[in-house]
């Protein structure tokens, strides 16, 4: 049997072989920690969402979202509110008399609805099917009331464009991205002393 | 050569006259259409904005005060003041209560275990500051002598008044006027639902209820929630109501207001509301009279109601106090300011 005598050039000695082995090991080990350590500060995925205490009620969430009607709605704090009788988020500035005709609500959609409890205390809650996000009601809640009504950008409507539409013609810059392990911006009745 | 047509020669007269028009009609553009800009009133671009510019303007007519001085505040988020028996200006702030005199100098000041949301002083000069859920007792040199276990769970005292040997807390957080003596020692609730004593009951959405007693023997109490105040009697009857909703100067207007109340030196009721930004005199039956303040009087409330420095109602508030002289001293608690108001001349 004849054996081909190997090139000088191409033969691996032990010596080699075990330093190379040891460099890939080394090379090997070191991605393996780098992409532990990347996998460990990458950044979390993140949604669109109003801060509260910026936004200015200027109503373009209702207009300027690419989704009709607007993924933003409206959000009743219900620890905040104090379930008025005479309520400025629900009712017109004057209304003519304080019952659910149409002519007498501020929403110009009907999206709220009121409901009597205890004499002289009214639930208000929102039918977000209804609700556009025009902010009308926000207005009216937070100039004369506690504040509990707010917006938000609802995440079950919300397409999470890589720009947001509305965040583009925000007067205040109130939207702005949020961990989604966190996509809510609540008001509270602490931080307004 | 042909001559022109008659109809096409114009005289010298006629350009003359035609010229002259055509130059008083440019002249006269521009004045129409800034008169016609100014009968109009600013339009909004939000086609879904809660329109209140209306209500913001007061008939001047109305308005039977002006303004003869304005301190800034001493201490950073001022709640409420009183006018002690001395005359001098009590002013309940964060960590502090500020003593002011009549030309609002700064006198003195002692510290308080966090932000004072009333006050109130006794004949003698003892101090009662609200720190929320109590009351502190101090003297008049700012040393606490006393401070009073809550009177109930969720309490939120958001005003006080001193007469003789009693002091009223106006508890928001429970809807209740508190009757105690001088050792803190509750005598009597005041105010509460009972359809027996035909009472209605304290509706106070938001941490604003105010109690002053009047020199009839009378006690005043805030209602906002109804939209009126209350005067009843030291047992606790109610012996008469007054006040409307509406956003029109003779009422009171949003959610819940007056948010706070003082009296004249002749009983008359001086009245703050919040939202508008209003203070008015009522009689002492509680017809209205005139305007002491009106929004135009609070140009930081009206910028935070553009959404700028905004804080929801509950700090963009205001009270008021009457000295001997008949004279309005307004805390205006967006801007931190004061303002003394006196009755304008001839009216």
């Amino acid at each position: 049997m004849n054996c081909e005598k190997k090139d000088a050039n191409t033969a691996t000695s032990r010596r080699e072989f075990i330093s190379e082995g040891a460099r890939i090991a080394v090379a090997a080990g070191l991605g393996v920690l780098a992409g532990g350590v990347a996998a460990r500060t990458a950044p979390e995925t993140t949604v669109w969402q109003i801060d509260p205490y910026l936004c200015t009620w200027c109503g373009k969430c209702a207009t300027d979202c690419v989704l009709q009607p607007s993924a933003v709605k409206c959000v009743q704090m219900y620890p905040m509110c104090g379930y008025c009788r005479l309520c400025t988020g629900y009712f017109e500035p004057d209304p003519v008399r304080l019952d659910t005709a149409a002519e007498n609500q501020v929403c110009p959609t009907g999206a709220i609805k009121r409901k009597a409890l205890e004499d002289p205390y009214y639930e208000y809650s929102i039918d977000e099917k209804l609700c556009i996000g025009c902010a009308k009601c926000v207005k009216g809640c937070t100039l004369f009331g506690n504040g509990s009504f707010f917006l938000q950008i609802r995440h079950d409507r919300c397409v999470n464009c890589n720009e947001c539409s509305i965040a583009v013609v925000c007067p205040p810059q109130a939207i702005k991205r949020v961990p989604a392990s966190q996509p809510y911006l609540f008001k509270s009745r602490e931080r307004q002393g | 050569m042909k001559s022109k047509p008659e109809q096409n020669n114009i005289s010298r007269r006629g350009f003359l006259k035609a010229g002259t028009a055509v130059a008083a009609a440019a002249a006269a553009a521009p004045l129409m259409a800034n008169a016609a800009t100014a009968a109009a009133p600013p339009q909004s671009s939000n086609q879904f904005d809660y329109d209140i510019e209306r209500f913001k303007k007061v008939d001047p007519q109305l308005i039977k005060y002006e303004v003869a001085a304005r301190f800034k505040c001493p201490r950073n988020d001022s709640r409420r003041l009183a006018i002690g028996p001395d005359g001098a200006l009590y002013i309940a702030a964060s960590g502090w209560v500020s003593l002011l005199n009549a030309d609002g100098r700064p006198l003195h000041e002692f510290e308080v275990a966090g932000q004072a949301r009333a006050v109130a002083v006794s004949p003698d000069g003892l101090v009662y500051a609200s720190l929320r859920d109590h009351i502190e007792v101090f003297d008049a040199n700012g040393k606490r002598l006393a401070s009073w276990a809550p009177p109930q769970s969720k309490a939120w005292i958001s005003g006080l008044a001193v007469s003789g040997e009693t002091i009223w807390a106006a508890d928001s957080g429970n809807r209740v006027v508190w009757r105690c003596d001088r050792s803190g020692k509750v005598i009597a609730r005041i105010g509460e639902k009972n359809k027996d004593r035909n009472i209605p009951g304290l509706v106070a959405p938001s941490p604003h209820l105010d109690v002053k007693m009047g020199a009839d023997g009378l006690l005043r109490v805030t209602n906002p929630g109804r939209h009126s105040v209350e005067l009843y009697t030291e047992k606790g009857d109610l012996e008469l109501a007054w006040g409307r909703p509406s956003m029109a100067i003779d009422g009171f207007c949003g959610c819940c207001n007056p948010i706070s109340i003082a009296l004249l030196p002749d009983g008359r009721h001086v009245t703050c509301e919040k939202g508008l930004p209003r203070v008015k005199i009522y009689s002492e039956k509680g017809v209205f009279e005139s305007v002491v303040a009106g929004p135009e009087s609070f140009p930081a409330s009206l910028q935070a109601q553009t959404g700028a420095h905004k804080s929801d109602g509950l700090l963009a508030g205001l009270d008021a106090a009457a000295d001997a002289q008949g004279r309005i001293w307004i805390l205006d608690q967006l801007a931190g300011e004061l303002l003394l108001m006196r009755r304008k001349t001839g009216v």
